[in-house]
């Protein structure tokens, strides 16, 4: 039990961390980053194929968050100056293309095999301890990055980022130059994201490109719409709620007859679609912001 | 690779373009109306087909009827969407009609897939062989896929260049503010635009199906290629979103026998990158949409 409750613990966590890498995007800055998952992967698959070499796990982690973020660099530079809705485009566009070149470039990835027997984090304490190990560096490393990301909003450069979100033209007007902040802000949201995939990577130990999936993306922005974006609180509240409906849906298979594993996965995809619709709709701060615009 | 090898890539390439245009322009559509880029247009595709599956599965209707009865289905799938969701989204940022278009395509597709399984489907179809010119061959049906889809445009741009339907939307795309003033009523005018969404999508959808096979996946896999489209082609211009289609669809064809079939999804987002660098407005569009 207490095994089963580390292992939603350390995803939950994951999520929190994607969630919060998010918020600074969208929540703070209203980047529209529908390529998460992107990130996410790269950052499992550096870190897995790095360790698989022999690196340290301490290296793998660093090289993680340094790939991703700087694979964010050209995204961000090529439709930021744009309208916004280009990035939402060009990041689906791009979570796409990495995950079809990791499943095509089996001579590095291994292609859709997957890397099994990635070595897990702190593994030589023994099975249970590791758990809670990963899950304790997790929690340091949210709260870490909970508190920066609170500390930011109140600095003058968190200041700027929320005049970016509410106003550009404004803000512009003001001799500032919203580009260079904003291809900033999805450079730190993506190293985090990438950091989320190497803790991924090197907890559940076997890393496909199935596991990279847009869903997961969504995911994501379901748990940080739901929460409220905007806030350290809405992101972590809705990474909590996104891990109730996950592994609810779970058990609700034994308690639905007659519908199929597979058919369980399409009400699961069912719920997320709704979700997405009904909050937009009647919830935009969120499930407990109030339903004001 | 002979000249025989890429004429036959340069005919697959135009076909697939005419077909990926159906989708590129009802995407074009409500981005130069609505300004958002509709993520649900994928799996209006889908459930074009699908619907067309299920006529002929369930009624044994002909091809050709199942394909109108889907026609139908699906422009009121669309018509539906705009009256429930994004209707009550104008006026609001861009991403919330983008995160609910998400949502309505993940809907859409757990849909198909809870009633109709995962199973790859394909439509009751004569088969025939390929007519051979000295070694260009063309399947006599997908040159029947590429004249619907030829006529299909060809009423689209009727519609929009010679109907006041047409004039009223341009008027809209134009100016929503000044339109009104003019007396143009948005209500039923939007709901026309989606129906005719609607339409295009299970058309695409349709076809799509003919050329390959049918599978829940198959509108969201061509979603990012009919960005891709309307971007090179320039947003907001339904010609533009035509020949954008038709030279990545070329484009795609030619790259396979260097990178292989699986890359085409990559390659579109390649040139969709390509263009934002070079010239974001695309081939027709204009550059205060874009910025």
């Amino acid at each position: 039990m207490i095994a089963y409750l580390c292992a939603i613990g350390v995803i939950a966590l994951i999520y929190c961390l994607l969630a919060l890498g998010l918020n600074l995007q969208f929540g703070l800055t209203r980047l529209v980053n529908f390529g998460v998952v992107a990130f996410f992967a790269v950052g499992a698959y550096t870190s897995g194929l790095l360790s698989l070499q022999g690196a340290p796990l301490v290296v793998c982690f660093i090289a993680a968050g340094v790939l991703s973020g700087l694979l964010a660099l050209p995204i961000g530079l090529l439709s930021l100056r744009l309208r916004d809705d280009y990035l939402a485009i060009v990041t689906l566009g791009f979570s796409e293309a990495v995950r079809i070149t990791i499943q095509q470039e089996s001579w590095l990835t291994n292609g859709v095999q997957g890397l099994p027997g990635l070595p897990k984090l702190f593994s030589s304490w023994g099975g249970g301890v590791s758990d809670i190990a990963i899950f304790t560096v997790l929690a340091v490393i949210v709260g870490l990055v909970c508190w920066g990301t609170v500390r930011l909003t109140r600095s003058p450069f968190g200041r700027l980022l929320k005049a970016i979100g509410d106003d550009e033209a404004a803000l512009s007007a003001l001799g500032k130059d919203p580009a260079r902040f904003k291809v900033q802000v999805f450079m730190v949201g993506a190293a985090l994201a990438g950091v989320a995939g190497a803790f991924y990577a090197h907890f559940i130990t076997f890393i496909t490109p199935e596991q990279f999936i847009p869903l997961i993306t969504f995911y994501v922005w379901m748990g940080l719409v739901m929460g409220g974006s905007g806030t350290v609180r809405g992101a972590m509240f809705g990474s909590l709620l996104l891990m109730v409906f996950l592994e609810g849906s779970r058990f609700a298979k034994d308690w639905v007859p007659g519908v199929s594993e597979v058919g369980m996965a399409s009400l699961r995809l069912a719920a997320v679609g709704l979700a997405l619709i009904l909050v937009t709709l009647y919830r935009p701060n969120g499930l407990f912001g109030g339903s004001s615009k | 690779m002979t000249w025989i090898d890429i004429a036959n890539l340069l005919i697959n390439g135009l076909i697939e373009g005419l077909v990926v245009a159906l989708p590129a322009l009802a995407m074009t559509l409500v981005m130069g109306v609505n300004r958002f880029p509709n993520a649900a247009t994928g799996d209006f595709l889908t459930t074009g087909a699908y619907a067309a599956v299920a006529m002929q599965m369930l009624a044994g209707a002909p091809l050709w009827l199942a394909a109108l009865a889907s026609v139908g289905i699906t422009a009121v799938v669309s018509a539906g969407s705009y009256q429930l969701i994004f209707r009550k989204l104008v006026g609001r940022p861009m991403v919330a009609s983008m995160l609910a278009a998400i949502g309505l395509g993940f809907l859409l597709r757990s849909l198909i897939s809870f009633f109709a399984g995962h199973d790859q489907r394909t439509f009751d179809m004569p088969l025939v062989r390929a007519w051979n010119f000295g070694g260009i061959r063309i399947l006599p049906t997908d040159l029947l896929i590429a004249a619907i889809a030829a006529v299909c445009l060809l009423v689209v741009f009727v519609l929009i260049y010679r109907t006041s339907f047409g004039r009223q939307l341009r008027a809209v795309s134009d100016s929503a503010d000044l339109a009104r003033a003019s007396g143009i009523r948005a209500k039923g005018l939007m709901l026309c635009l989606w129906l005719l969404v609607g339409a295009l999508s299970s058309i695409g959808g349709v076809l799509l199906g003919m050329k390959a096979i049918v599978m829940p996946e198959m509108g969201w896999e061509s979603l990012i290629p009919a960005f891709a489209a309307m971007v090179l082609g320039g947003i907001g211009s339904p010609v533009g979103a035509v020949l954008g289609a038709l030279l990545l669809c070329v484009v795609q064809e030619l790259s396979v026998p260097l990178l292989g079939p699986s890359y085409k999804l990559v390659l579109s987002f390649v040139v969709l990158a390509l263009v934002l660098l070079l010239r974001p407005a695309g081939i027709m569009g204009r550059v205060q949409l874009v910025r």
